[in-house]
């Protein structure tokens, strides 16, 4: 029995120290997470080359562990050792020297190499896992093919109708002994020839005046552009706000497509696509680091070098969302007086790879929600706009209770000199 | 007979460009000069304007300064491996009084747009596009709150790296009106103080 209980406080004691030791490690490595935020992150990255390179196997790659720890500390000290790779590594990144690390201990050093080996294992053990394929692409039901065999159906029907009808009467007649009068070939006989007229003249006439109302409407428009730009990746995925690259949207007339030197922001760090696969509308496969490359072609920007070695040029990006000369329009009207989200008329940018127009930006279209859309009159709460404080009718009206909001339509957003002029 | 086959094949032709049109391409229009500009517009081509006779740079003149807005950063952007300008800029001061509580709005929506993405909501340096290291930016953005680099910089350095860049970051001088910058600076600065009401709260807990 004592030999047993020993036995237990054995194991017990044993969990115990295992436990407290695997808490320890793990404590080393958070420590290690933390220390590499703090004092490197900035400049390195574990799997991809920064403004310095990437850590991954940095042990491996230093001929000594006690030569890599001089170096992180101090990396001149590294450098006056005269070792080979040392002296290489100093010209990595030319323009940018690292930092001088000499507040960190030796156990710092130690915890974040260590936090670095675990990150590198991990990334070893699962180097090419592609988060999911590409859903299959659900498709649309669409209805008018379902009317149209309908339509054709009883229309075989009722003309098989009709033939029976006229032989069933043949028949009849034959039986009375009425003499069959000659025949009349369909084409001939008048009531054929007046519903055909009818239904051609109703179908022309349809398709006619849908493609006169659709001439110049350009909804559904999806150009090729220059570079597979996808809204998706940077709006959706990245999070990047619209007003990010389209500034103009809230300060004036135009949203402005953005320069190459406004990509360049974050494309000088981030030069290859590390997301879900992405395809064009046809379905075929895009190659995101391919098309960065037509980037840095244009901003003149050498990947490699980190430097701008060549002329820049302007990317010609196709225009979809077009206005008549006739038309005024100003987005920072609609963004910032207006409070109308980016969405409202554009669709849903951030799901969208290739973007296509998504309002039909026709005249009902605007003049449909300046008749809905109400203004913000709320002056009660003090929130409310304040250039709306001219309406002093309205203002009484709604003091009155006699009207509880005020639209577009009712201070002006009709009148045809607004837009047009 | 035979009018009726003309007419019927006429009618699919009808029917057949009516319908099947190729997304790509835009479709016809009532007065293409009307919906197409000939004027000059914002991008517009202006290759050949110089063949043309006419004179365009695109570029104000220099020296002036656009109404209503404030005079220009005395400091240009240094040359690569120089850091003269971006320590002499630490003498400028802001030359905006502090945000009133409006200004504070605005300044805290410009940051979201064009700051929030790396340097995150919350100033923790944590953006959506850099995750932990697991979003596609390979640098990790300074946290605006807490990293003694950004906390201790005077709001001079601070306009000069929004401007012109910094390290992995690029410059927002094209982005920010000079206004708009010197707004960030000032809410920057302004949320990196510490919470007034907190030492207070810490205080009367001490004496109870």
């Amino acid at each position: 029995m004592s030999e047993l209980r020993t036995i237990a406080q054995r194991i017990a004691l044993s969990v115990i120290l295992l436990s407290f030791l695997s808490f320890a490690n793990e404590a080393a490595a958070q420590d290690g997470k933390a220390l590499f935020k703090a004092n490197c992150a900035a400049c390195h990255n574990i799997a991809k080359d920064a403004t310095g390179p990437a850590l991954k196997d940095v042990e491996s790659r230093w001929p000594s562990k006690q030569l890599l720890v001089t170096w992180i500390k101090n990396w001149n000290k590294a450098v006056a050792t005269g070792d080979a790779y040392a002296v290489k590594i100093k010209e990595w990144n030319p323009g940018v020297a690292m930092s001088v690390f000499e507040n960190l201990s030796d156990k710092d050093v130690d915890a974040i190499l260590a936090y670095i080996k675990t990150e590198t294992d991990a990334l070893n053990a699962a180097p090419t896992t592609v988060p999911g394929g590409p859903g299959g692409k659900t498709e649309e039901s669409d209805n008018s093919l379902l009317y149209g065999v309908l339509t054709l159906i009883l229309a075989v029907v009722s003309l098989i109708m009709l033939q029976v009808n006229a032989n069933l009467r043949k028949l009849a007649d034959d039986k009375d002994g009425v003499p069959a009068a000659e025949p009349i070939p369909f084409y001939r006989n008048k009531s054929y020839i007046t519903l055909m007229t009818i239904v051609l003249f109703v179908i022309a006439g349809y398709f006619l005046s849908q493609w006169a109302i659709g001439m110049g409407r350009q909804k559904g428009y999806q150009p090729d552009q220059p570079i597979f730009y996808s809204h998706k990746v940077h709006a959706g995925t990245n999070q990047i706000n619209c007003l990010y690259c389209h500034g103009g949207a809230y300060e004036g007339k135009h949203a402005n497509i953005p320069s190459v030197n406004v990509c360049m922001n974050c494309h000088n760090n981030i030069k290859e696509y590390g997301g879900e696969k992405l395809y064009k509308e046809d379905g075929t496969e895009v190659n995101g680091t391919e098309e960065l490359k037509k980037l840095f072609a244009a901003a003149g920007w050498d990947p490699a070098q980190n430097k701008y070695v060549g002329q820049g040029k302007p990317i010609e990006w196709v225009k979809i969302h077009n206005l008549p000369d006739h038309v005024y329009f100003n987005h920072s009207q609609h963004t910032k007086a207006g409070k109308v989200q980016c969405q409202t008329c554009h669709g849903e940018i951030n799901k969208m790879d290739e973007v296509y127009q998504f309002s039909e930006l026709s005249m009902g279209w605007c003049v449909n929600c300046h008749r809905e859309s109400k203004v913000d009159f709320n002056d009660e709460k003090g929130g409310g706009n304040k250039f709306y404080s001219i309406y002093e009718k309205y203002h009484k009206e709604i003091k009155e209770k006699k009207r509880d909001s005020v639209t577009v339509s009712d201070i002006g957003g009709l009148e045809c000199q607004k837009c047009h002029y | 007979m035979k009018y009726a086959a003309i007419f019927s094949v006429a009618l699919v032709g009808l029917m057949i460009t009516g319908c099947g049109h190729d997304k790509k391409q835009p479709k016809d229009v009532y007065m293409p000069d009307m919906a197409y500009s000939r004027a000059v517009e914002t991008y517009s081509s202006t290759e050949n304007l110089k063949e043309q006779g006419i004179f365009y740079n695109a570029t104000p003149v220099s020296g002036t300064v656009k109404r209503g807005e404030l005079l220009p950063f005395p400091y240009a952007k240094d040359k690569d491996g120089d850091t003269t300008n971006y320590i002499a800029s630490k003498q400028v001061a802001n030359p905006l009084p502090a945000l009133s509580k409006e200004q504070s709005v605005e300044a805290e929506r410009l940051y979201l747009v064009n700051c929030g993405v790396c340097h995150g909501q919350k100033m923790d340096g944590n953006g959506p596009l850099y995750k932990d290291g697991k979003g596609p930016y390979t640098a990790a953005p300074r946290n605006l709150m807490t990293d003694p680099v950004v906390v201790n910089m005077p709001e001079g350095q601070m306009f000069y790296s929004i401007t012109y860049g910094k390290n992995a970051m690029g410059g927002y001088g094209t982005q920010l009106s000079t206004t708009q910058r010197w707004m960030l600076v000032h809410f920057i600065k302004e949320k990196q103080k510490p919470a007034p009401a907190a030492p207070a709260a810490t205080d009367s807990a001490a004496k109870k």
